[in-house]
Formats: structure tokens, sequence, C-alpha cells
């Protein structure tokens, strides 16, 4: 499988190199990066290429009835290059050991479909659409007084993929990725209120420079709101949280205590454990069109698809890398990731990190509550939770927290002032008899977004515990 | 160990030709590499961190700059990346010259640790985490335990056009031991992490009483109730004031955010923000801590800068740019988290200097309130001057007493209340210093540390 765009070799190129016995893999990229700052209106910096290649290469080695993996990262594709990171890996292996008698590499000859992760036009053209997209993103703030960007960055990341192993398998695939950001303040004005300001944090694969101006309008409000935002009540709450907040909270937790990883130290649930009422099922899909972790396979070289985590309320399955299912005496799903960091952020230097069962894009599900507005209804009175400052979820644990940069009251079925400080969480799952987030879905949306870890609708926890100013 | 000083006629050519076309231009280049394993009951998982080596170009292009970066040392690497300096500097055309004073300094930084990591053999160290979890799971609910250790090693070098020279070594030793308690379907875990600049002996803090000290403490989570809610008496423990300090005064006195207007203090500089008894530094050449910088990556020595004195509020952290704009010095903390990242004003080690009370007299002080142990998170508003803490456990105090035990909590609120409502802080013995890593923003990761003693004051308690 590879796209037509994609011109390096770099995993190949190793591979052919490589004389080990098998089972070895490798996976490289190559990737280009271009950067633009913005301090105000004004370009501070233009950066790029970042050029970067470099690649993985382990060993899997059969020792004392377990395997010893022994991994190496470089940049470094000369031939002694190539055999010191050979070296180092056979030794590293010696000292490995994980509890799995044999490790199913992926194999070649599966049919691939290629998967939509690649901006065209971005990758054609890097500098000159970025410059582009900024311009876009200023022209959307012009003529708006008292609100405008304090700074921003956009930083597009150009990658070229390739995977190769002892088995003969050889994938590549071509992938973009965006990491956005922007600080909209909003300030002056005859209420002498002091300045307030909504931050944006994406990762996308593609720039979309034409949703920029609804979403610029959408920013300055949140801006504007943040000025005027009452203290956040306290109590045990009904708690709306749209797409871009269960993006933050759901990955880390369901994507490590529902894999093989988890499975292997005891702190997975078990299966048919019910985790939510009936009407929450979660996939795992790592084929999402320009889903940030999606891609034709994953980073052992297993084609990514769709997975059962929760069904009608009940934990389905488990996600698992070439290692953790050859623990379980099952099959790689396809979800061996490499550069995740803490469950939300994904390192773009990918070779520099070993790869872990984790999950893709998860999708939530829509529901029977409709839009938006219908869900605000269904609230009668709560919260709406646009924005955390940082949920940080404990994977092992579940529990999350953050505090409310900004929110809304729902008073009578409608979303009314603004609100803000205090911190809205809770445990994200639990077993059955302890209320959870999960537990607690009252309402589903009916309305997937697409976000950076999630596609998933509008939800209504019923209660939350929210900590008030 | 190579040494990055014999690409220096490299480097300098890659300079020379950018020179005619720009007022000012610099280099850095890093190698770093180190080794590490994580082990549990089930696997042991050995590391060799990546050898990542490069360079980054730099050149002032008249209103902006332009960078360009390579992974490649040799010769033709460094000339394509000057190459796309050149063609970025073309379109940037030319403008303002660049404010402030270029670095000239010429010093190497090589000291290196009497007993470097790296010199002990993996199986000594794996021999040592096998220990450590042997004594873990021994505690009574404890079914599992992570623990890792690891080194880095980080070379920098850096070169000017203004005649900058400076290089460093930074060795750096981290070990975290993480007892995990399940009960019922309920995980719980407490914490043990140290690190800091130098080798083995940073290793001497895994003694068996603090092991099955954390171990009980994860047991202990399993029986743990959810903490109070809303606001009341905050008592820090020193890790956690370190995570205010660098939430607080720190992100919110990096001066790139005064320059982009960013800032809620800039308009209370040189006011009084705080008790008297409340002093905040960051120190770059702080000795062994976690976010040691000897020298920036401007070619500016680390320092230390008093942020805050006796309750106020003095100035901030500069690079080049911003010391020239708002008339202060450079204080050394222009950092980039890797050769391929950019130069942003960052932290290194800050600090709450202690104060003079004892932790039994700050508890005595509470009728209602909690304390606060084993920071995990932080997360800065520089614009709204709030500010989110988390930590992993506490203990309830009532009427002056420490009580039961709590599960993991946040703190919220605005840095100005709060530092108003500070009571107290306890002395010199109980500081630490703490390692963690910092982003600016969600990205550009960088070890830091954050240090403190106990402090209390009044916030907003909620879930985490």
């Amino acid at each position: 499988m590879s796209a037509p765009s994609v011109t390096a070799d770099t995993a190949f190129r190793v591979a052919e190199r490589v004389r080990a016995e098998a089972p070895w893999d490798v996976f490289a990229e190559r990737s280009r990066r271009y950067e633009v700052h913005l301090q105000g209106r004004t370009v501070e910096m233009v950066r790029g290429p970042i050029e970067l290649e470099g690649y993985a290469l382990r060993v899997f080695r059969s020792r004392d009835g377990q395997t010893g993996t022994g991994s190496q990262s470089s940049t470094d594709l000369t031939d002694a290059g190539i055999a010191t990171s050979l070296r180092q890996a056979e030794t590293l292996s010696r000292f490995s050991r994980f509890p799995t008698k044999k490790v199913d590499l992926p194999r070649p000859g599966a049919s691939l479909s290629p998967v939509e992760v690649r901006d065209p036009r971005l990758w054609d053209r890097p500098n000159e659409e970025i410059l582009d997209y900024v311009h876009a993103l200023l022209t959307a703030f012009e003529g708006r007084k008292g609100v405008g960007p304090s700074f921003g960055s956009v930083r597009a990341t150009l990658s070229e993929a390739t995977v190769a192993n002892s088995e003969g398998l050889r994938a590549s695939y071509a992938h973009t990725t965006v990491d956005f950001e922007v600080a909209v303040k909003s300030e002056g004005g005859p209420e002498g209120a002091p300045p307030g300001e909504y931050w944006v944090n994406d990762v996308t694969r593609r720039l979309e420079p034409r949703e920029l101006p609804r979403r610029v309008e959408e920013w300055c409000q949140f801006a504007h709101d943040v000025r005027r935002a009452a203290p956040t009540p306290t109590g045990e709450l009904p708690v709306v949280l749209p797409p871009d907040v269960m993006g933050q909270i759901l990955p880390a937790v369901l994507g490590f205590r529902c894999t093989g990883e988890a499975q292997l130290r005891r702190i997975a649930p078990d299966l048919g454990t019910r985790w939510a009422p009936e009407s929450v099922t979660i996939h795992d899909d790592g084929r999402v069109p320009w889903g940030t972790a999606s891609s034709p396979v994953d980073d052992e070289g297993t084609p990514q698809r769709r997975r059962d985590l929760i069904v009608a309320g009940e934990v389905r399955s488990y996600l698992y890398d070439a290692l953790h299912a050859g623990a379980f005496e099952t099959e790689s799903t396809g979800s061996a990731l490499r550069g995740m960091v803490f469950g939300i952020y994904r390192d773009w230097r990918r070779f520099l990190h070993p790869p872990s069962s984790t999950s893709s894009t998860l999708e939530v599900a829509p529901g029977s509550g409709g839009s938006d507005a219908e869900i605000i209804e269904a609230t009668g009175d709560g919260l709406w939770v646009q924005q955390l400052g940082w949920a940080v979820p404990d994977p092992i644990s579940g529990a999350f927290g953050g505090e409310l940069r900004i929110g809304y009251r729902i008073r009578n079925g409608k979303r009314a002032e603004p609100v803000r400080g205090g911190t809205v969480g809770g445990v994200v799952a639990a077993p059955p008899g302890t209320p959870s987030m999960l537990s607690s879905i009252a309402a589903i949306g009916s309305n997937p977004v697409l976000t950076e870890w999630v596609l998933a609708p509008t939800v209504l926890v019923r209660p939350l515990t929210v900590a008030g100013a | 160990m190579s040494d990055l000083r014999d690409h220096e006629s490299e480097l300098a050519g890659a300079l020379r030709r950018l020179e005619p076309h720009t007022s000012f231009a610099d280099v850095l280049t890093e190698s770093a590499e180190g080794e590490g394993c994580r082990l549990d009951s089930k696997s042991v998982s050995p590391a060799r961190e990546p050898t990542l080596r490069g360079a980054v170009l730099r050149a002032w292009g008249g209103g902006r700059w332009v960078e360009a970066a390579t992974s490649g040392l040799d010769a033709a690497s460094l000339r394509a990346a000057a190459d796309s300096v050149l063609a970025g500097l073309t379109k940037a055309g030319s403008g303002a010259p660049l404010a402030g004073e270029p670095s000239t300094v010429r010093k190497d930084w090589t000291e290196s640790p009497a007993h470097p990591l790296r010199d002990v053999p993996l199986e000594e160290l794996i021999a040592l985490e096998k220990d450590v979890l042997s004594r873990a799971t021994a505690v009574d609910g404890i079914k599992e335990c992570q623990v890792s250790i690891l080194w880095a090693d980080d070379e920098r070098f850096y070169l000017n056009t203004a005649g900058a020279r400076c290089y460093q070594v930074t060795s750096r030793v981290r070990a975290t031991t993480v007892p995990i308690a399940i009960e019922n379907g309920r995980v719980e875990f407490d914490y043990l992490s140290e690190g800091g600049v130098g080798g083995r002996e940073r290793l001497a803090f895994l003694s068996s009483d603090r092991i099955e000290g954390v171990a009980r403490d994860s047991a202990k989570l399993l029986h743990a109730g959810a903490p109070p809610t809303g606001e009341m008496s905050v008592l820090l423990d020193p890790g956690t004031t370190g995570t205010f300090a660098h939430e607080s005064f720190g992100h919110g006195t990096e001066a790139d955010q005064f320059v982009r207007n960013r800032s809620y203090l800039l308009p209370i500089l040189g006011t009084m923000v705080g008790p008297e008894t409340l002093t905040i530094a960051d120190e770059g050449p702080y000795p062994g801590a976690w976010g040691m910088v000897q020298c920036d990556d401007e070619g500016n020595p680390g320092r230390r800068t008093v942020l805050v004195e006796r309750g106020r509020f003095l100035g901030g952290l500069h690079d080049r740019e911003t010391a020239a704009a708002l008339h202060a010095s450079v204080t050394g903390n222009a950092r980039r988290a890797d050769f391929l990242s950019r130069l942003f004003v960052r932290m290194t080690n800050t600090y709450v200097e202690p104060g003079d009370w004892s932790l039994e007299e700050l508890v005595r002080e509470v009728k209602q309130g909690v304390l606060m142990e084993h920071s995990t998170s932080g997360i800065e508003d520089p614009q709204g001057g709030q500010m989110q803490l988390k930590v992993k456990k506490g203990r309830k105090i009532e009427n002056g007493r420490l009580t039961d035990t709590v599960t993991s909590m946040a703190l919220s609120g605005k840095v100005l209340d709060f530092l108003k409502g500070i009571r107290g802080l306890s002395r010199r013995s109980d500081f630490e210093m703490t390692p963690g890593y910092c982003g600016k923003g969600h990205t550009d990761l960088l070890p830091v540390a954050s240090g403190g003693t106990y402090l209390l004051s009044t916030a907003i308690v909620g879930p985490a």
C-alpha cells in the first residue's frame, strides 16, 4: 500500500541492512515541519523546513520462555549507524522480559484502502498555505473592536511514514498534521471589566480557512463572555459536555483501561462489566477520515480498523498491539501507536517513542438527544462546560477535573449567563454501583463532531460535582 | 559521548554564509542521549533514548525571525539549512535591526557527576528496580508497582555572529515508584519521584522506609473518601507550593507574555502582591536541580532572578528581545525544548523561599480545610490571572488537626486572591525541589524544577 505522494523509503532502506534473525521491525518517518508564529496581528517568526528523518529498530528475542524486546531509535542512516542501532537493540533485548512466548508481526498482503489523512494543498505548498491560512485568520478579526489575537501559531508537519518487518511487510503512507493555537483577547469597552481571553488549541489533519470566519466569531464571543462571567455555582449539577470537552476526558482513561496493557496489569475492567447505561456505545476507529490518530496501518504495520469498546453500556473488548496480543494469545487490533503523551497530545517525532496500545478516535454513538439546544432543554437547570483549563484525566484511577475557563448556566432549558472559575470533575468510569461520568450519562445528542481524539455528540451527565467560587 | 565542538568549523561556516544577509544570526546544536528501564511485576522494559543530534539556525529578517533546522551536522546539511534561512530572509525583506544586545559570552560548562549513571551497568539498575518492586508489593493491598530509573545527557553548543561561544553538558537522573492498589474494581496509587542533575547519588532516596511508606499510602487511598469541595483553607505540601510558584509567578512573568500584552501581571509591576513573607525566584544554576541551565540558548548565563521579593512584584524572566522591549536585563531564560523547537522565554527552577512556621503551627491555624499533597499537574492562565493545581491526595484539617485521607483534588482560583490569603510558610527544613516537565501551552515540554515549603492560604477545592 503506497500513496502516490510517498517517496520516502526510510524503513525499507534500514530493513535491507538489518542482518538479524526474525522477528524484528522498523518504523520510520521523514518529516518536514513548517511554522508561523504570531505576536498580536504581526508575524513574529517563520520556521521551516525543520527536517527530521529517523527510525526505530526493534528486535524480539526468546528469553526464559518469555520475550526480550530491544528497541533503538536513531537519525543515523549510515550503514555504521544502522549496525550500531541493531547492536544496541540486541543488547537491550537481553535485559528485557515480556510475558509472551510468541510475537506475531503483520504479514504483507492485507488489502488496504487509503485513509484521508493528508491535506494535498498543504503537502504541495506548505509555506504558502500556512501564510494564506494566517492571512485568513487575521482577516476574520478585521473590523472587530476590542477583540483580537494576542498571539498564535500554526505548525504543520508533513510526514512520510514507513513500516517494514522481518515478515516482508513494506507499508507506507503520507500524512499531515496541523497544530493550531491562538489566544483571543477581549479588552476595552465602557464597562471597565478586566481583559478576557479565550485560548484555542487544536490539532487537525488539514487547514480549513473557510471555517475561520464562523470559528473566529465564536471565539470572540467566548472572550467577551469571560469578562462578564459570574462565579460558577457549587453542587452536584447536571452538566453538559460538548465534543471538545469529551475529547479532553475520555481518551486518556478509555485508551488505557481498555487495553491489553491494563489487562496485563490487572487494572482493566472485566469484559461484560457495565460501565454505562444501555444508551452508551463507544467504538474506537483508526480509519475516521481526518482523525488525528487515523492511518491505513498502525505503527507496527497492522491495518487500522473499527473496534468495539463499549457496546450498550458494557465493556466489549480490549485494544492490543503485537506484544500484548501475544501475551493473551489473541491478535493485534491495529492499536499500536507511538508518541502519545498524557493521552491527549501526540509528539510529531513518533519514531522517538516506543509503541503502546491505545485508542485512535473514540466514536461515541449518536443518541436521540437531538441538537445542542434540545440537550440544553432536556437539562432544565445545570451547567454547560465550554472549556476546562486542563482536565488531566488519571488513566489509572480514572479521576478527572479541571478549572472552568468558560461555561454557561442553563436555566429553564435555555443557555443563560456565562460563568467561570471553580472546578468540574469526577471519575470517568467506575465499577457498577459507583457513580461515574459514564454511568451518569443521561442524554446523548444526535450530531457527532470530530475533534482531536473523539467523534462525539454533546452529552448530558446528570450529575457531576461542581466546586464553584 | 561525542563532542559537538568537533563540528565548530562547519557550524561557523553556516553562520558565515548567513552573515552578509542579516544583522544577527546564531546556531544552536544539540546532542541528547540516555538510557533507562521501566519495570513492573509483569515486564522489564529497558530503553535507550535515541541519539538525537542536530542544529537549528536562526537569522533576524528585519522584523521577524527566520529559522531552519536539520538533523545532520555535516557541512552539506548545515549548508542546506542555511540556504533555507537565506530563502526566508529574502521573503522577509529588510526592516528594523534586532533590539537588544547579543551575547558575547565565551565559556564552557563541562562539570560532570562524580558517579555518572551512564557508567552503572543496566543489570545493576534493574536489580535495584526489582528490589524496589519487591518491597512495594510486599505491602498489603499493593497488587502492582511500576518502577523506572533513567539518565539523560544533554549537550548543547551555541555560536552567534557577535562572537558568543558557549558549551554545556547537563546530566540528569530521575527515578519514580508507583505502587498500585486494587480492590473490588477500584484502582488507586500514590507515587514517589525525585530527580535532578547529578549521578548515582540521586538514587539514594529509594530507601526501604520511603518505598514502603508510599506503598502504604497507595493502599490507604483505596478507602479514602472524596475531598471536601468549595472555598476553604488550603495547606500546600512543598511540592505543590513549588507548582504554585511555577503556575502563578512563573508563567505569568515570562516576559514574552508582557510583550504580547497577555499578562495580567504587567499593570501591577512594582506593587505589593502578597505578604512580606513571600519571595519567589527562578534560578537556572540552582545546584543539582532538574531544570538546571548554566547557559541559555541565546548564550546568556543562567542566574537567580527574584520575581517577588518580600511581597513586592519586581519583574520577569527575559530573553534578549523582551529585555530590550521592557528596558530590563537578560536573565538567562531563553530556552528551546530541543534543536527542533523554537526558542521561548521559559522557567528553569522556580521556588518560593521558606518562611518561619512549623508544619504543626500551620495546621493549628486551620479550622476547616485540607492539606494538598503530591502535586500532579498545574496550568496557568496568564491573561485571566487564574490557576489550577491538582494533587494526588490529601488530608482533611478539622479544628487544627489532620484527620481523614482524601483522594485527588484540584485547587482553583485567582492568583492574586490566593496571594493575599497567604497566612504562613514553613521553615527551610521542609524545603523540597521537585522535578517536572513544563510546556509552553501544550507543547515544547522541557525539564524544570519547582520548590517550596508548606504554604497556607485560601482557595476553591474541587474534584480531580
